[in-house]
């Protein structure tokens, strides 16, 4: 990790907070249009989708509503709920679009997401042991991490998490590694459990009981355009994701740097831990914005779609205070993901052999 | 009837499961709203149907709510919520007609004078317009008429006419048996809210009496005095309704057991002025206030910057909250009134209801918090 002086932080510091009050002092009318428009788009879809669904015996009409169930979760859980449920809208006033009510369309239990998201992750992002998203208890992504031989198959793993992504999300908040070395008593995990049967029980009654029921003859179809479209959200979601944090250059911290740490130093681990990738409009709002995850995690309660608008002066302050800045096209830090992953699950001399770069 | 309520229950559980929400209606709001507004379910929709300018710096506003939306009763107050700037802000209004004109027309009628700095009521004057819709909340209050009939007197000042105006057009719609009397004070006579009405009310309703008096209309200030009050015939039997500026609704505190009316007969209404404006810079202000928790019917008093957070926990409460920096929202609450300073731009909030993050609110004065 780059080190700076506490002069140092404390100027990156000031130099972050004045671009967040610039878009703080003027937010208004323009973006509550935004989410609203964004709101709007969301809701054609899926009610697109789930009527052209039952028509699906028409190959063309299934690939269609399919693919409009699938965009609309897609935009519903990147777009919307992650953004709203971090407070970036709070300030409407509005009780359709508030933080602490927001319930999204996908397993995960929307207060289960607001502990290990947006406090766990947000707070402590990035340090080994202390920020459960990194490599998801399941993934060995640095070495700071031992190498066991289950790693080597890790990349399997990473598959089937992608292809469960919404039950991955969903069961995170178990700590199931911790419950097996006994750290913690699965007792103590029931209410969680409970919250997450009835969320995830109620996903699951919706795609694949309810819609699949009341258009009975064409069920199959039904829940296999469903199965389809919550798989299409599942890959691309985790896709994005593990472009956020576990890319090349993504770098990770120990948790004795981060004791008392000032708030330019959460700014600088936030700048350095995080990494961006480009692309068109629809890719950003497909993404949540969080392909400018530099920028969300530096600002995580800002609308999102201030983010592009932003970034240049985010560049600016990173290239002031030589503070790299990961970015690159979208193929690219997917690929170093992928790499990654596969790196890792190599015993370490052999990982360094062949990819004759150190972590 | 019953079978009417369960076959709604059994929609509504069946809307939470696939909505993901409490009020399920609302899931298609905005795509309706873009039909047209008065389909939205979320929350009653109201059409402006017609303003009426009262005097140059107050309006009345007919409205038409959509037809579900529960009615009211004379002396009763709505929250209006209106979207500007892209934040949803909802104020409280008395309602200046009567019931009989709901069920009767379906139409209800806000009248609103504009508030020195007031976002919202200037909001209103100039950018409301006949055709555009607003939402309407529950009316709600208890500034009620007597019942059975018994003699009344009203003191009114300023703006504080709405509620009565609904009063006297209720009364006179029934026919309230009882003697009747206003005492109406205005700044100048050119300040008379709804002279027109009140002329009318007057003219067709006999037991009202009608008395206008201007405060400011000479050099030397005339307020409610002692002569006012003894003009009322029979006063120590009547009902009294206060409704106005402090300034007026002490000095009639004070004055009315003077007159050997009983303080259980007086009921009064308050309007609270705007919150003066506060100097941003943080070191300049007087911070901490009386700190009401209102879910767990606990009070705190604090001084200096502990945040409501701190407050709270200080007070043995245990308030969701995550980072205690401002950054996770897990703390997000409802606060119901008074004004809070963000620790961390300084910037004072509005005072009205509003969701304030606890870790980083400082409380200016009385704030109440849904906790």
């Amino acid at each position: 990790m780059k080190q700076m002086t506490a002069n140092q932080l404390q100027e990156l510091e000031q130099d972050l907070n004045t671009i967040r009050d610039e878009v703080v002092s003027d937010l208004g009318e323009r973006d509550a249009r935004y989410i609203r428009r964004v709101v709007r788009l969301h809701r054609a879809l899926e009610v697109g989708g789930r009527v052209m669904m039952p028509f699906g015996f028409i190959p063309p009409v299934f690939a269609a509503a399919t693919l409009s169930l699938g965009l609309s979760k897609i935009i519903e859980n990147m777009e919307i709920g992650h953004n709203v449920m971090h407070g970036q809208y709070d300030w409407m006033n509005d009780s359709s679009l508030h933080s602490q009510t927001y319930e999204w369309d996908t397993a995960c239990a929307s207060d289960s997401w607001r502990r290990t998201h947006n406090y766990e992750h947000h707070t402590y992002t990035n340090i080994i042991g202390k920020d459960r998203d990194y490599g998801y208890a399941l993934l060995r992504l640095s070495n700071d991490e031992k190498w066991q031989p289950a790693h080597s198959l890790q990349f399997l793993n990473y598959i089937v998490l992608s292809v469960f992504f919404q039950w991955g999300v969903g069961l995170h908040e178990l700590e199931f590694e911790r419950v097996r070395s006994g750290e913690i008593r699965l007792r103590d995990k029931l209410p969680f459990l409970r919250d997450l049967a009835r969320k995830g029980g109620r996903q699951a009654f919706k795609d694949y009981v309810f819609f699949p029921l009341i258009t009975f003859p064409v069920a199959p179809i039904v829940l296999a355009g469903n199965l389809g479209a919550n798989l299409i959200r599942n890959l691309w979601s985790s896709t994005v994701i593990f472009c956020g944090h576990f890319t090349e250059d993504a770098e990770t911290f120990n948790e004795k740097d981060c004791v008392n740490e000032s708030k330019g130093h959460w700014y600088l681990r936030q700048l350095t831990g995080s990494s961006n990738f480009t692309g068109k409009k629809w890719v950003h709002l497909l993404s949540g914005h969080l392909s400018y995850q530099v920028e969300h995690h530096v600002f995580p309660d800002l609308p999102a779609h201030r983010y592009p608008e932003i970034s240049q002066k985010v560049q600016a302050v990173c290239k002031k205070h030589g503070i790299r800045y990961n970015t690159g096209s979208f193929s690219h830090q997917y690929g170093t993901v992928l790499k990654r992953i596969l790196a890792y699950s190599l015993p370490d001399r052999m990982r360094v052999k062949l990819t004759s770069q150190p972590a | 009837m019953l079978a009417k309520n369960t076959q709604t229950k059994a929609l509504h559980w069946l809307g939470k499961q696939l909505f993901n929400r409490n009020d399920p209606a609302a899931f298609f709001d905005p795509l309706l709203e873009k039909l047209d507004p008065m389909l939205v379910q979320g929350h009653t929709p109201a059409r402006v149907e017609q303003i009426i300018q009262e005097t140059s710096d107050t309006r009345t506003f007919v409205l038409k709510p959509a037809k579900r939306w529960s009615g009211f009763q004379a002396g009763q107050h709505v929250n209006i919520c209106v979207g500007t700037d892209g934040i949803q802000r909802s104020r409280t209004f008395s309602l200046s007609s009567s019931p009989e004109l709901w069920t009767q027309q379906g139409v209800v009628t806000l009248t609103i004078k504009r508030l020195p700095g007031g976002l919202v009521t200037n909001w209103l004057h100039d950018n409301l317009s006949c055709g555009a819709v607003i939402g309407l909340g529950d009316a709600f209050g208890d500034f009620l008429l007597p019942e059975p009939p018994q003699p009344v007197l009203f003191i009114a000042g300023g703006s504080g006419i709405t509620p009565v105006l609904s009063h006297l057009e209720t009364m006179a719609a029934r026919d309230f048996r009882a003697p009747v009397s206003l005492l109406y004070f205005v700044r100048t006579y050119q300040d008379i809210i709804a002279a027109k009405r009140l002329k009318t009310l007057e003219n067709c309703y006999s037991a009202l009496t009608v008395n206008i008096i201007a405060t400011h209309q000479n050099n030397e200030p005339r307020y409610l005095n002692n002569q006012d009050l003894e003009s009322v015939p029979g006063l120590k039997a009547r009902q009294v309704f206060l409704c106005g500026p402090m300034g007026l609704m002490d000095l009639a505190n004070e004055l009315l057991p003077q007159h050997g009316v009983r303080k259980a007969d007086i009921q009064s209404t308050f309007f609270s002025a705007a919150t003066p404006p506060v100097n941003p810079d943080l070191a300049n202000q007087t911070l901490g206030g009386e700190v009401r928790f209102a879910k767990s019917s606990l009070e705190a008093s604090s001084e200096g910057d502990a945040s409501l957070l701190e407050i709270a926990e200080a007070s043995g409460l245990a308030p969701r909250h995550g980072c205690r920096m401002g950054i996770c929202h897990q703390c997000s609450c409802r606060k119901t009134s008074g004004t809070v300073i963000n620790r961390l731009t300084g910037q004072a909030s509005e005072p009205g209801e509003e969701n304030v993050q606890l870790c980083i609110s400082i409380p200016h004065g009385p704030v109440s918090i849904d906790v």
